[in-house]
């Protein structure tokens, strides 16, 4: 009986998996709580905390940051984030003329603005604009995950993780100022071209407020957020300098959630003012019309909010959404649905003409709260006479074609044919206008949908062309309906219905996708 | 005003708005206004909150507090940082960069703080990959028929075709020990004639130059130099994203020095500079001639350096005369004013350093044009003294190490194949038989590879390099590969390019998880420690090569080398008596302890000073003790641009976050953010007008060799006429040149003729 001999490979294999660095070497470091690199970041931290009125702010020296990005990978160790997770950023400034051309590598963090945008959006108060120091804190374990704040800062600041269903941003490592430490960023920099520095906040406030006054070329006007960062250079910026992703058109995250909660929703009050018209001029028009149209338009709503919580990252925590009713068209647009839902479920059974309009009256407001959310991000693709009349738009379109649909199925009655055949000529109406609006808004203005078409970003699928064949088929459908009877009006008036759906989802993925989201300067083709 | 900061934007706007007061409510903290309704605490909040990590870290997250710390050099670029490991059970969980070592002083670019990650990446070669024939998938077995497989094969080759007929392309990525047991083993155990390492690619002009200058391959300063200079020239060197941690050292320079940087881009480092000559690609040499003969016709010289350290100065100036102003103004694109001006600086300043790298080095007459800089450094005495030097930065974090010990182009220890008397000392030194010793020099890369194209280069083996991404006329070495009767890859990943093609694969462990010393840029040994676990069965390339010894049947041989340390006693007594001895380093402790010692260093009783530079004393090595004059009548560069190709394509580094072939650095998702994702060229504003390209559009870039896609980034900051394209695309080296210079065979990679195409 042999055993069986150990070999060289054996050997070398188990002293491979030896780790010997700690007992051959003994640790040359002391034991020190003293951190040994406040050597080098001694001058770049204020020896006073603030004092009220002013609060901590990073200070970048464009002339010393020469392109190295340590800082972004020293955030990312030294605070131990996820492995794809940064906090800070780096972008490319570019122009300059043939003779002296200009680069320049701009280090971007979060700005801790004296006036946060997120802090303004946040539907459940999890941010904090610290009373101390005023660096805008993300409470972590408050957050539900809607992301408002990522669509509200204007500097691409807050980062959702999928994984952990929260956004996270960054600090100001407050708990390493708060020890005397400099923030991880500071501490990397190998020139020192990041500081803290101690600003009064009615500075920032009278800075920022100058008409047109950013921080760098290319970042957001500042009298919006009052970010509080300074970049200073002694070599002044070429006027024509830019981001290096200036021209770059990258998709925006579609939203799908969002995407069906907006078109459901519109759709319901759209059903909702239908009815309350009908039952108006119409009063002798059928119980179960009134009834359909109502519980038509409760099945949107709720289908629609049922939605809207997939798009959280923590819905458990939804409920806390009323907590920012006062800054947060977010907060309003949420209470605002919850009163609709109360009052157009109390309306099924209750035939009101008075409570039909509140839900009516409701259903637009809730609409306008839905579109402000959008119009107080301050994307330029999302003002106020874009949404408006998108999303008001698709309310009375839907309304009309999904109630033209509903009673011409009902549809035996004379004064029930008439107002099916009301609403199907108003959504034919309200559908060529938005169309029209819609193809000239995508031809005339310099939104990022058309440098989409330019770079062929949309590969084999263009939803442009299937946006003008639904238009198409909704129109035709829409009006063959009209002028047939039976079961073959309410299935031509149900396709009609459908397509204007469709195409209404298309029109808000469109709306997500190409939006312009500001940004600090970005870096080449990124 | 002048000289405060101004704020950038518009802030000097003459509107001033008068203070808001800030409504209370959006400041204060409404902790105490819904006690139930917010959460301040939690699992989610906990995660980030930041705790003492002692070791003088400051704080940690508390998953990331370390039991204990230990310091290694960084295994990216030959900059040689201290990186402090946080070990929890020997184990690193994370890096800081080391706050007293003396090279990086508590600073590191992006990639030494993601050096963990990469050894996490899911493409790791975990296990011996074999290929049964060539089109067929690499398959697992284990290291015994994987070793077997290595030795009958290359043995069955040499049998058939002779012992040069294999051949191996080594590495600057690997420790001195390995590189050293590799050499050892390819040449005196296995018959191996043909070695040579990617180093070529980079350092070999640096090395040539040094030799025929001074007498050895000696870089002569110490980084300090970059903040004793008044006067800092840096040629064809974009330091501040290919050499971050040196241009600190240059922030760190009190003396308000004038920075020139001689390159066609504005690159970052050229922003930078105070003065920046973005000459024409290519005529660096003519300029650096151009400079001399100012010098010269001033009398702006160091006479009495000149007479007693040097020879052919007389010769050097004669042909210096017909680089006149006019005529260099001509050929460089550069102002005669320009030319006066750079030559007065250099007058002007008493500690005046030159600084060169791959620009200089990756050129087809590239060995001449660091010798122009060296003349220049001697001309006007600005060697051997602080803040001065004619210094090549070298790339890789071992390239100096493989100079010295990869007994491939020299014997080990700095010595010649050539010289019977080398031959016998380092047969003594290792007791091995003289007769092993070949009595020829190698063949360099490209020979090597023209060698399987004339039949004489059979088997291949392939350590720690990418040659099918990295080699100059990429779309030749991969013809040429199908070739081979049989190719090893011996890497970290089984996914690079080169370990694709290979027939056999061997999995290495990487930096971090062995044992042994670098050498950086400034001659300093720095060590690597083991602090991670090699995945699988991936062995150390040190290991990989002891059992290579055994199954080739000349373990005997190596009996002795059975640990890095062990060999690295060898490789200090093969330094005895050259100008690199480093006999007084006692062992790793001494190295650990002195953070890193610069070579020469010979006396084990005392510790070294932590900067030293060389030639203090005036003493060059060769056997007069004086420095040469070398020049040449300057060419024309080999591809100009012509009617069908009417661009000149330059290649560099992207950013600070990559790394050469990407085989690391790509694994990183920190690092990706850092640079664009897809591959880009750079075109001048002017040009792009002209063919109607936009920013962000594709275009196809073609040369007479290959042909890539890239979206167009349109910019100043590339000349017209020219573009660029980072070299880290594995597209890059389809298009380029495959000229080398004719005296240290390294390729040139900075300049070809292409087009472009709009698609």
């Amino acid at each position: 009986m042999t055993t069986p001999t150990r070999t060289l490979i054996d050997d070398l294999l188990a002293e491979q998996q030896q780790l010997t660095a700690v007992e051959r070497f003994s640790s040359r470091h002391e034991n020190s709580e003293l951190p040994a690199q406040a050597r080098y970041y001694r001058d770049l931290i204020p020896l006073d905390k603030p004092r009220p009125g002013e609060q901590y702010a990073f200070a970048v020296d464009l002339d010393a940051c020469t392109g190295c990005k340590a800082c972004v990978s020293a955030c990312h160790a030294l605070n131990g984030l996820d492995e794809d997770e940064t906090w800070r950023n780096v972008g490319l400034l570019n122009g300059g003329t043939e003779a002296e051309p200009y680069q320049q590598i701009v280090t971007t963090a979060c700005h801790h603005c004296v006036d946060p945008a997120c802090l303004n959006g946040c539907p459940v108060l999890a941010y904090e604009k610290d009373a101390d120091t005023g660096i805008v804190r993300h409470l972590d374990d408050q957050c539900i995950g809607c992301q408002y704040c990522v669509l509200k800062c204007p500097y691409d600041v807050p980062k959702y993780s999928a994984r952990r269903g929260i956004v996270r941003k960054c600090d100001m490592c407050h708990g390493r100022l708060a020890a005397g430490e400099a923030p991880a960023c500071v501490q990397a920099c190998p020139n020192g071209a990041i500081s803290i520095r101690v600003v009064a906040k009615a500075d920032i406030e009278r800075i920022s407020s100058a008409p047109g006054e950013q921080m760098v070329p290319g970042a957001f006007e500042s009298s919006y957020t009052k970010p509080a960062t300074a970049y200073t250079s002694r070599r002044p910026i070429p006027a024509n300098a830019r981001g290096s992703d200036s021209d770059a058109a990258r998709p925006e995250p579609a939203h799908w959630p969002l995407v069906w909660m907006l078109v459901l929703t519109q759709a319901a009050a759209g059903l909702f003012l239908s009815n309350w018209l009908a039952a108006i001029f119409k009063p002798q028009i059928s119980l179960a019309a009134g009834v359909l149209l109502t519980t038509t338009g409760f099945g949107f709503l709720l289908t629609g909010l049922a939605a809207s919580i997939l798009h959280l990252g923590r819905p458990l925590g939804a409920w806390r959404s009323f907590l920012g009713f006062r800054r947060s068209w977010m907060s309003r647009e949420i209470v605002a649905f919850g009163l609709l839902a109360l009052t157009a479920g109390a309306s099924i059974p209750f035939r009101s003409v008075a409570l039909n309009g509140a839900t009516a009256l409701l259903g637009f407001l809730s609409v306008f709260c839905s579109a402000m959310i959008y119009i107080d991000t301050r994307r330029t693709s999302w003002t106020a006479s874009l949404t408006f009349p998108k999303f008001f738009g698709s309310t009375l379109l839907l309304g009309s074609a999904a109630a033209a649909c509903i009673l011409s199925i009902l549809g035996r009655a004379e004064e029930t044919n008439s107002v099916a055949h009301a609403a199907a000529l108003s959504a034919a109406a309200i559908r060529t206008i938005l169309f029209l609006w819609e193809t000239r808004n995508r031809f005339r203005s310099p939104l990022q949908v058309n440098r989409f078409s330019e770079l062929n970003l949309f590969n084999s699928f263009n939803p442009f062309n299937l946006f003008n064949l639904l238009f198409a088929v909704s129109t035709i459908t829409g009006f063959l309906a009209i002028f047939s009877s039976g079961p073959i009006a309410s299935s031509l008036a149900f396709l009609s219905f459908v397509s204007t759906f469709i195409s209404q989802i298309i029109e808000r993925y469109l709306f997500f996708t190409t939006s312009t989201a500001p940004r600090m300067p970005g870096a080449v083709a990124q | 005003m002048s000289g405060i900061p101004d704020r950038v934007g518009r802030a000097s706007s003459p509107v001033r708005v008068a203070p808001r007061a800030i409504p209370e409510n959006r400041t204060n903290s409404r902790r105490d206004k819904y006690p139930a309704l917010r959460q301040f605490a939690g699992p989610l909040t906990e995660d980030l909150v930041l705790h003492p990590g002692s070791f003088g870290l400051g704080k940690v997250p508390a998953r990331l507090k370390p039991d204990a710390t230990t310091t290694l050099v960084c295994g990216f670029c030959s900059t040689g940082c201290g990186l402090n490991a946080h070990l929890r059970n020997a184990e690193a969980i994370n890096l800081t960069p080391t706050t007293d070592y003396p090279v990086n002083l508590g600073m590191a670019c992006p990639k030494g703080w993601e050096a963990l990650t990469p050894l996490k990446s899911p493409d790791r070669a975990i296990a011996p990959l074999v290929r049964s024939q060539r089109g067929a998938k690499l398959e697992p077995c284990d290291w015994e028929r994987a070793l077997v497989l290595f030795c009958e094969r290359f043995k069955e080759i040499q049998r058939k075709h002779g012992p040069a007929s294999v051949a191996w392309i080594g590495t600057g990525q690997i420790v001195n020990e390995e590189l050293a047991f590799l050499g050892a083993l390819g040449k005196f155990g296995m018959g191996l004639i043909h070695g040579d390492g990617n180093t070529r690619q980079c350092m070999a002009t640096a090395v040539t130059a040094y030799k025929e200058s001074f007498g050895f391959d000696a870089p002569p300063y110490t980084y300090a130099d970059f903040e004793e200079s008044d006067v800092i020239v840096l040629v064809g060197s974009n330091l501040c994203i290919a050499h971050p941690i040196m241009w600190q050292r240059i922030m760190r320079n009190r003396h308000n020095p004038e920075i020139i940087v001689i390159d066609p881009r504005k690159t970052e480092t050229a922003m930078a500079a105070t003065q920046h000559y973005a000459l024409r690609p290519k005529s660096d040499l003519v300029l650096l001639y151009g400079i001399a003969n100012i010098l010269i016709s001033e009398g702006w010289l160091a006479n009495d350096y000149i007479a007693s350290n040097t020879r052919e100065f007389d010769a050097f100036a004669e042909f210096t005369n017909q680089f006149k102003p006019d005529y260099v103004s001509a050929a460089t694109g550069l102002s005669v004013a320009d030319l006066r001006k750079f030559a007065e600086t250099i007058y002007h300043g008493r500690r005046v350093s030159f600084w060169w790298t791959m620009g200089v080095n990756q050129g087809h007459e590239a060995t001449r044009t660091a010798q122009a800089i060296i003349n220049l450094a001697l001309m006007t005495g600005n060697i051997g003294r602080p803040g001065t030097g004619p210094n090549s930065i070298t790339g890789q974090c071992n390239a100096m190490g493989s100079r010295l010990f990869s007994n491939t182009t020299n014997l080990l220890g700095g010595h010649d194949f050539l010289n019977p008397a080398h031959r016998k000392k380092i047969a003594n030194t290792l007791c091995f038989p003289e007769s092993s010793f070949p009595a020829q020099d190698s063949w360099a890369y490209d020979q090597i590879i023209e060698g399987i194209d004339s039949g004489k280069i059979k088997g291949l083996w392939i350590i720690a390099t990418n040659t099918s991404h990295s080699w100059i006329h990429q779309n030749r070495f991969n013809q040429l590969a199908d070739k081979l009767e049989f190719l090893v890859v011996q890497d970290m990943y089984h996914t690079t390019e080169t370990a694709q093609r290979a027939d056999l694969v061997l999995p290495a462990a990487g930096w971090g998880e062995k044992e042994g010393t670098f050498i950086n840029s400034e001659r300093r040994f720095g060590l690597v420690k083991k602090v991670a676990r090699a995945p699988g069965q991936a062995l150390s390339d040190f290991n990989i090569f002891r059992l290579i010894a055994q199954y080739w049947g000349c373990g005997e041989m190596f009996a002795r080398w059975t640990s890095p340390e062990e060999v690295f006693r060898i490789l200090k007594e093969c330094s005895r008596g050259q100008p690199c001895d480093i006999t007084g380093i006692r062992d790793y402790h001494m190295i650990d302890e002195c953070g890193g010692i610069q070579w020469p260093w010979t006396s084990e009783n005392s510790s070294p000073a932590t900067e030293r530079r060389l030639f203090e004393d005036s003493k060059f090595f060769h056997a007069d003790g004086k420095a040469r004059f070398i020049f040449e009548q300057p060419r024309e560069m080999p591809e100009p641009p012509d009617s069908d190709f009417p661009f000149l394509l330059l290649t560099g580094r992207g950013s600070s976050a990559q790394w050469h072939t990407q085989t690391r650095t790509a694994k990183s998702d920190v690092l990706r953010k850092l640079y664009p994702k897809d591959p880009y060229v750079e075109i001048n504003e002017r040009d792009a007008l002209r063919l109607g390209i936009k920013s962000g559009e594709t275009v196809a870039v073609s040369s007479r060799r290959g042909r890539l896609e890239a979206r167009a980034f349109v910019t100043l900051t590339v000349q017209p006429g020219q573009v660029f394209v980072p070299m880290h695309f594995a597209a890059a080296n389809q298009l380029t040149f495959p000229a080398v210079d004719p005296y240290s065979r390294q390729p040139a990679y900075k300049a070809c003729a292409i087009r472009f195409e709009k698609i």
